[in-house]
């Protein structure tokens, strides 16, 4: 029985998880540190309690904190959402031992597939094809290093450096040559430890030309485990994913079945249970190769909900109830888009930014979903993640959901802090994503020397004007200029035009 | 009314005229709507709608899909730019110093690694020089904006 649920998350996915309480008739409990007290998220719950400490790891990485504020709430439950806690094999062994429910697999499902090394050799002993490349224990750096060195020579360049805790792109590295290899290891190392306490970094080979293809699985506690089709999400910037859909406009029915075989095998090799997503690389010949398996509730889970009609996160809370999950056999409908909106500086490196969200005023129509934590008024701040939402889009074909999704990102206003708005609109207009031959290098190959935004002379001139405009007549000091007020005149053809009935 | 905005090709100057309630500037035309949004008429007969925010001195406009950022360069205002664009780009802390005083760069050399937001950045030599100053060491946090090297260029 879960009866009540402490989202341990903030932003966007802690908003989709309360919803989905809300919608479920559980009651649910948000946390947030003092610098989120505004946020939309701690709105969206019945009770939102205020965690004490400044930094991250004070505040909503604080394990004792979060399972006292359970404990004071009445929680019965905990979902960790994706990122902070969510892929803690300990967490959420305090959390059962606790008593707890834990919205997730158990943690020694988590432990064998977060350890990234440990991952490819289970993974191995499953039958599930891994990614030529070898595991590199060393703990000290010197040793590591060495290590790093003596496996590049049987890797063979170019070849990427990963954290054996790693995700998200954090403690990674891609080699081309033996010259970058030290001070590329020293990096994902350095990062590796600065973001999850572990420097260990493996080798693995550099597979240019590959699709990034997942597979959505559920497990639930009746004896079922099942995929639920894959999402494409080649297109990434500094290994950050920035445009996912479903289906991968390359897959077939056959290939698919056997991606999706191999991902139920990859859950079923750690008993798996709940919403998990299994990473393949899928090379040009049709081959794949595991990547890693995401042992929760993903970013991109919404294009998988789109196209299936199955609610993710729902599942979730069924499965944790101990209830056997209702979705029915496969079914893929039409196509659906994800864009990610990061406050970045897309013609600048994608430096993120930060600022006021002055305007935020989101597409709206048929086949539009928007996630996001944020609304107008609030202030984008460095403390956090740079995503600001997530846009998806839903249509009957392929070429009708890019056509949407183009048109969704013209309506899409933010105004105060730099967006990547403008780089995923040009996105959709480049013939690698149109005939969907996108892979994890499409955005270096298009722009090698940084993305520009094209702007016809003429939009740059109105919008001089707008702001020339915007300055005379005092729009940003309140003032708004009402048809017939103020002090000027009216003009003859207002009086004449005013009719009523 | 004239007005200028900063540009990376210098100062752009714009003056608009009103009549009764329309702004216009060559064959555009403006009227400033109940929301704040501006209807502009381009000179093709087309109708197109801005959303305006000023942010500081800086005005943000967005018309037909794309984002605009035009700094006002309020009047009496020098209009000299203030970067050899070694800056801190954000808040963060200095995780590196690649460089010290004194030694000769070439373009694309990295300076100092920053980490903000969870991720590296590198501060990167935009042309050849030398640094004639370190302002931070490896450990210390810097605001957004505030100058982390100098470098004169050669």
């Amino acid at each position: 029985m879960v009866s009540k649920v402490l989202v341990a998350n903030r932003g966007e996915i802690a908003c989709r998880i309360l919803r989905a309480c809300n919608e479920a008739g559980l009651a649910s409990v948000a946390i947030h540190a003092e610098n989120d007290s505004n946020s939309l998220f701690v709105e969206l719950a019945d009770e939102a309690v205020l965690l004490s400490g400044e930094t991250i790891a004070e505040t909503y990485l604080d394990q004792q904190q979060i399972l006292s504020i359970a404990e004071s709430t009445g929680a019965d439950a905990i979902h960790p959402g994706f990122g902070f806690l969510s892929e803690r094999a300990d967490f959420a062994r305090a959390v059962t031992q606790a008593g707890l429910q834990w919205v997730g697999p158990s943690p020694e499902a988590i432990e064998k597939m977060g350890d990234k090394m440990t991952a490819r050799i289970t993974m191995r002993a499953a039958g599930v094809p891994v990614i030529p490349g070898e595991e590199i224990e060393h703990e000290d750096e010197s040793d590591a290093l060495a290590a790093i060195q003596e496996a590049s020579h049987r890797v063979g360049y170019p070849m990427l450096l990963k954290a054996s805790s790693g995700g998200g792109g954090k403690g990674m590295r891609a080699v081309h040559s033996p010259d970058q290899l030290i001070e590329s290891a020293k990096g994902a190392r350095r990062e590796a430890i600065a973001a999850f306490g572990d420097g260990r970094v493996y080798v693995e080979r550099l597979l240019t030309g590959s699709k990034h293809v997942e597979i959505q699985v559920l497990a639930d506690r009746h004896g079922r485990t099942i995929h639920l089709g894959e999402r494409e999400c080649s297109v990434q910037r500094r290994h950050q994913k920035v445009f996912e859909e479903a289906p991968c406009a390359t897959m077939t029915p056959e290939l698919r079945e056997a991606m999706g075989q191999a991902a139920v095998a990859a859950a079923k090799a750690v008993d798996y249970e709940g919403a998990g997503t299994v990473e393949f690389l899928l090379a040009p010949t049709g081959e794949f190769f595991f990547l890693e398996m995401n042992t929760r509730i993903q970013v991109e889970h919404p294009v998988t909900e789109l196209v299936t009609g199955v609610d993710l996160v729902r599942e979730q809370l069924r499965i944790a109830a101990g209830d056997a999950m209702t979705c029915g056999p496969l079914m893929i409908r039409g196509h659906a888009i994800e864009v990610r909106l990061y406050a970045e500086d897309a013609s600048n490196n994608f430096l993120p930014a930060i600022g006021p969200l002055a305007v935020f005023r989101p597409p709206e129509g048929p086949g539009v979903r928007l996630d996001t934590g944020v609304r107008e008024g609030d202030e984008v701040t460095p403390n956090y993640d740079p995503m600001l939402a997530k846009l998806i889009v839903w249509a009957p074909s392929r070429e009708e959901a890019l056509q949407r999704m183009r048109r969704a990102l013209d309506e899409f206003v933010v105004l105060g802090t730099t967006t990547n708005i403008r780089f995923l609109r040009e996105l959709c207009d480049e013939s690698e994503v149109i005939n969907g031959v996108t892979d994890t290098t499409t955005i270096d190959r298009i722009w090698p020397d940084g993305w520009q935004p094209t702007v016809p002379r003429s939009v740059e001139d109105a919008a001089l004007m707008a702001a020339a405009v915007g300055e005379s007549s005092g729009i940003h000091r309140g003032q708004t200029v009402v048809s017939g007020g103020g002090g000027t005149s009216p003009s003859p053809f207002e009086t004449i035009n005013r009719r009523f009935p | 009314m004239h007005h200028q905005f900063r540009s990376p090709d210098g100062p752009i100057e714009v003056t608009v005229a009103k009549q009764g309630h329309d702004w216009s500037l060559g064959g555009l035309s403006a009227t400033v709507m109940v929301d704040g949004r501006l209807q502009i008429i381009n000179a093709n007969g087309s109708t197109s709608y801005a959303h305006v925010a000023k942010v500081g001195d800086v005005w943000w406009v967005h018309l037909e899909g794309h984002t605009f950022k035009l700094e006002r360069i309020e009047p009496g205002a020098s209009d000299t730019d203030e970067g050899g664009g070694l800056t801190a780009p954000m808040p963060g802390k200095v995780l590196e110093v690649l460089v010290s005083a004194g030694q000769s760069v070439s373009a694309g050399t990295t300076l100092m690694v920053l980490e903000a937001m969870k991720m590296e950045h590198k501060i990167v030599a935009a042309s050849d020089g030398t640094v004639s100053a370190v302002h931070y060491a490896a450990g210390d946090q810097v605001d957004q904006g505030v100058a982390l090297l100098a470098l004169d260029e050669s």
